[in-house]
């Protein structure tokens, strides 16, 4: 009875061992993990984009620089004008100024005209 | 593009919306020109129900409307403004050298009316609603009225789209850039503000063979004599382009974008033009 059931167990346990190791050769451990194509293009465009972003960085930069030095070109240039207009402009002369004319708009160009004015 | 055009105040006008063609649009541009005639019914000399020419031959108003109000407001303000040269009591000079009626009506040639100006710069006095004329004052609010309606319906049109609105060359623009022509070959492009040209080439006639013109010298009350034919001017609105092209076309100091041309037929640009 002993040895019987000595015998069933081994034949138990010979089984299980069987087909744990079938389940870990089964799995292949020692291939590596093939990655999704998908993911690689993903991580190209996000290096791309990240190059692309710092140069455009690098370029708003650099502008802004170079507008911030001819704002400051032109701010001296208006500001001379105006003191010479003001040193040039006789005290008793009459300046007609009904409103501030800073906020109206216009330049000569070269395009067909969509209205007239004339003499209202 | 939408174009509408009408006459109002004795002159063309225009209507340019920038705007998609439907009911909206034309709800805009049947107020604006709802406005015209509004405003012209209180502004006009000529019309003889209107509020200013009560005004005028009552000499008082008690309960003038809020337009009449702003527009002599405005008025004074620009005669203080440019020292006398720009005067809202020109009437009786106008009258006197022959523009008693409507332009269509007034003879091209006719006897002389008057050998002498008429007085102005009369006193004006306004308090909240009422508006008094000293003895003898009359006000012409023809082209301060004809700026003041400009920027009003340019406000109002606005509300559909970018626009611009030219009164018989007061015009105002919101909105977008808009290229005008100036002179022949010579075209600006308006992006805000208004403009105005005044001068001595168009309204014209003869009075005993003397030739006569709508722009009064405040100070002679006679039609101005000027080495100019006419100025065109760019403001902050219509009204302050029109007060100032008189006053540049009567010699005053003026200084913003503006195009002179002179009788011996030369284009001058000043004001940051140049």
């Amino acid at each position: 009875m002993t040895d019987k059931s000595h015998r069933l167990y081994a034949v138990v346990l010979a089984l299980v061992v069987f087909f744990v190791a079938w389940a870990a050769v089964a799995a292949k451990p020692w291939a590596t993990a093939k990655t999704d194509p998908r993911i690689t293009a993903l991580a190209l465009r996000e290096q791309r984009l990240h190059a692309d972003a710092t140069l455009v960085q690098r370029v708003a930069a650099q502008r802004m620089a170079a507008y911030q030095v001819a704002l400051k070109q032109r701010q001296a240039q208006i500001a001379s004008a105006r003191a010479r207009s003001l040193q040039a402009t006789p005290v008793s002369t009459a300046s007609v100024q009904v409103a501030p004319a800073a906020t109206a708009s216009v330049r000569v160009v070269n395009l067909p005209p969509l209205t007239i004015t004339r003499t209202s | 593009m939408i174009l509408r055009s009408f006459r109002a105040m004795g002159t063309d006008v225009e209507l340019l919306l920038d705007a998609e063609a439907g009911e909206r649009a034309e709800r805009a541009l049947d107020r604006a020109e709802a406005e015209f005639e509004d405003l012209e019914q209180v502004l006009s000399r000529f019309r003889p129900d209107s509020e200013l020419s009560r005004l005028n031959r009552d000499g008082r108003s008690a309960a003038a409307s809020p337009d009449l109000v702003r527009v002599v407001e405005l008025a004074l303000a620009a005669r203080e403004a440019t020292d006398g040269l720009f005067d809202p009591t020109v009437h009786d000079a106008l009258v006197a050298a022959g523009y008693d009626r409507t332009f269509e009506e007034v003879p091209t040639e006719a006897d002389a009316v008057s050998h002498q100006g008429a007085a102005c710069g009369g006193v004006v006095h306004v308090d909240g609603l009422t508006i008094e004329l000293d003895s003898g004052t009359r006000l012409d609010l023809g082209g301060i009225g004809k700026g003041y309606a400009v920027d009003r319906v340019a406000e109002s049109l606005a509300v559909a789209g970018p626009c611009l609105v030219n009164a018989g060359g007061d015009l105002a623009v919101r909105g977008g850039s808009w290229p005008i022509g100036v002179e022949e070959g010579l075209t600006l492009e308006l992006s805000r503000g208004g403009m105005a040209t005044s001068g001595r080439d168009r309204r014209r006639w003869v009075r005993g063979g003397v030739e006569q013109h709508h722009l009064i010298d405040p100070s002679t009350g006679r039609p101005a004599e000027s080495e100019l034919v006419r100025v065109t001017v760019v403001a902050d609105s219509a009204a302050e382009a029109e007060v100032l092209a008189k006053a540049a076309f009567l010699g005053g100091d003026v200084d913003v974008p503006r195009v002179l041309v002179t009788a011996d037929g030369r284009t001058v640009l000043a004001g940051g033009l140049e």
